[in-house]
């Protein structure tokens, strides 16, 4: 039905998360319309992308070309405090709360065996090794409240423990501003069981 | 709460039809063998829980030659008025609006539309294999307890992963594979426990149930029934994952944990599974679904609707008779290939083949 050009880009378009075969012949078609300028400059962006994107060599975060990430090169950040992520996307999400000013540590990606990812897949050798010489005094697992997640926060806890630091894992419960008649039972019973005393100061 | 219209197309072999049972009483649909009976207590049965109590396939379920099924009933639940829509797509997702609101869970389904189901297929509980039993035991607790569908997701989830890092170890334990599989302990033995003991809880509040049950369908009061609850962890599952972690490892699969425990049945002291006779085991597994409606129908406030698929071809008349008087009072749709028990009282027959004429 498409020529061997067109054909080959429906099937890279349809291999992208989240795209279908429709999503990807209409992406497709889409393309075959627009300007070559167009096309180039987004191709010429995906290149770019792939070939400047390092990881920052103390945090595995994204960063440009070999530097640093935007985080680390901040002097002002505090390099005593560092936040577990499982994923660079993850620093954007707790970046917008305003309220973290140490730095991070990206694991890419959280155990899981059934998809043969053990602590060698992660970047958990890199965060032992900052430990020292970064003069780290506290670690935030902040890895997902999923069961992954909270596995993998359960054998970074065990690992860095021993090491006289400070371990903290986030707290889950309710969404602020929520009503507590549409949480489901189980965020509301985590919220429960973590439910905390009320004094005055708080 | 009763079910007071079903709606169902390409569903089967009904390419359109429509059901209005009596709500507050006993419907009986009648025809022979295969011509969709069965069908219409499997509609409503997915309609409370998500899928078939044959074990069908969505695709075997959809009508040949349709991509999607559509399945609406309309209930009265506690005064109100409930509509449940569920589009059944032969691949792919399908989805089920309660009062046009996507339903979230199977436990919203559940509470919306509550079902006991009883059919020939249930003796496979008292003669088959573990895992029919503790599936009865597990759908049981995810209508009556409202934690446990969230644990027994955690458990089958953590008991795969580590199965799958238990495979990945090829029998040699290493220091970092070690370090691991402790994470995985701790995950399945937490999960895992509560389980155990949600589980070991209702095989205690059943017994008595089932007991009666049993009791008044056998129209016989000596006849103890008792189940055991046999776990396959002694003494606490993380540290008996612990102990077992040498041997599970060698062996590349997870010894101990819920997956292998197993409820015993007995009647007066014999393993019903492999000592009683065809008509006791027809009997207890009745008893069991009995019991468990009983359970539920408590915990509701009102019964959930009965569905009883072909049972007075297994039973006696006598038993059949004592199976209807044993019944709490609620909505009951029967199917039936054989004439009815005299002393049963259908407020209303169905015949299958205006079913199938209808196009509404």
């Amino acid at each position: 039905m498409y020529t061997p050009p067109l054909r080959n880009l429906v099937d890279e378009l349809g291999r992208l998360p989240g795209i279908g075969p429709k999503s990807a012949q209409r992406l497709a078609f889409h393309l075959l319309k627009v300007p070559r300028d167009d096309a180039e400059r987004l191709a010429r962006a995906i290149v770019e992308m792939k070939d400047r994107t390092t990881l920052c060599r103390v945090c595995c975060n994204v960063a440009d070309g070999g530097a640093l990430c935007p985080v680390c090169a901040d002097d002002r950040r505090d390099t005593t405090t560092v936040c577990v992520v499982e994923d660079p996307r993850d620093i954007v999400a707790v970046e917008k709360t305003g309220q973290f000013h140490g730095r991070y540590h990206v694991l890419h990606g959280a155990l899981n065996p059934l998809e043969g990812i053990g602590p060698e897949e992660l970047k958990v050798r890199e965060l032992l090794a900052r430990i020292e010489p970064e003069g780290v005094a506290e670690v935030i697992l902040c890895t997902n409240p999923n069961l992954e997640g909270e596995a993998t926060a359960m054998y970074l806890a065990r690992l860095l423990s021993p090491l006289g630091l400070e371990v903290t894992r986030i707290a889950s419960g309710l969404p602020v501003g929520g009503d507590l008649e549409y949480a489901d039972e189980l965020t509301l019973g985590r919220a429960l069981e973590g439910r905390r005393s009320v004094r005055e100061e708080n | 709460m009763g079910l007071l219209r079903l709606d169902l197309s390409s569903f089967r072999i009904f390419a359109s039809t429509v059901f209005e049972p009596d709500p507050g009483a006993t419907t009986v649909i009648v025809g022979p063998n295969g011509t969709g009976k069965t069908s219409i207590l499997e509609a409503v049965g997915y309609l409370g829980t998500g899928r078939s109590f044959r074990g069908s396939t969505r695709e075997a379920m959809v009508s040949q030659g349709a991509s999607h099924a559509l399945l609406r009933a309309w209930l009265e639940v506690g005064g109100r008025e409930v509509q449940i829509e569920a589009e059944m797509a032969k691949v792919g997702r399908s989805k089920v609006l309660i009062n046009r609101q996507p339903a979230r869970s199977r436990r919203d389904l559940a509470e919306a539309v509550a079902v006991s189901t009883f059919s020939p297929e249930d003796l496979v509980v008292v003669r088959g294999g573990p895992a029919g039993r503790r599936d009865l035991l597990d759908d049981a607790l995810s209508l009556l307890q409202p934690s446990a569908g969230g644990i027994l997701e955690d458990v089958d989830r953590a008991l795969r992963q580590r199965s799958a890092l238990l495979r990945q170890c090829r029998g040699r334990l290493s220091s970092e594979a070690e370090a691991t599989l402790e994470v995985w302990d701790d995950r399945l033995g937490g999960a895992g426990q509560k389980l155990i003991e949600l589980r070991r809880g209702l095989c205690h509040s059943l017994e008595a149930e089932v007991e009666r049950a049993y009791q008044s369908l056998a129209g016989d009061d000596a006849q103890r029934v008792q189940m055991h609850y046999q776990c396959s962890a002694e003494g606490g599952l993380l540290d008996a994952l612990r102990r077992a972690r040498v041997e599970d490892v060698r062996r590349g699969v997870s010894t101990v944990g819920p997956h292998r425990d197993d409820l015993q049945l007995t009647l007066n002291g014999r393993e019903a599974r492999s000592q009683a006779s065809q008509g006791e085991q027809r009997c207890l597994a009745l008893s069991l679904r009995l019991g468990v409606h009983r359970l539920v129908t408590a915990q509701l406030g009102h019964p959930p609707i009965l569905l009883l698929d072909d049972v007075f071809s297994e039973l006696d008349p006598e038993r059949s008779l004592r199976l209807i008087t044993e019944l709490p009072p609620g909505q009951t749709l029967i199917t039936s290939a054989v004439p009815l028990p005299r002393q049963v009282e259908a407020a209303s027959v169905v015949d299958i083949a205006q079913l199938r004429g209808h196009h509404g």
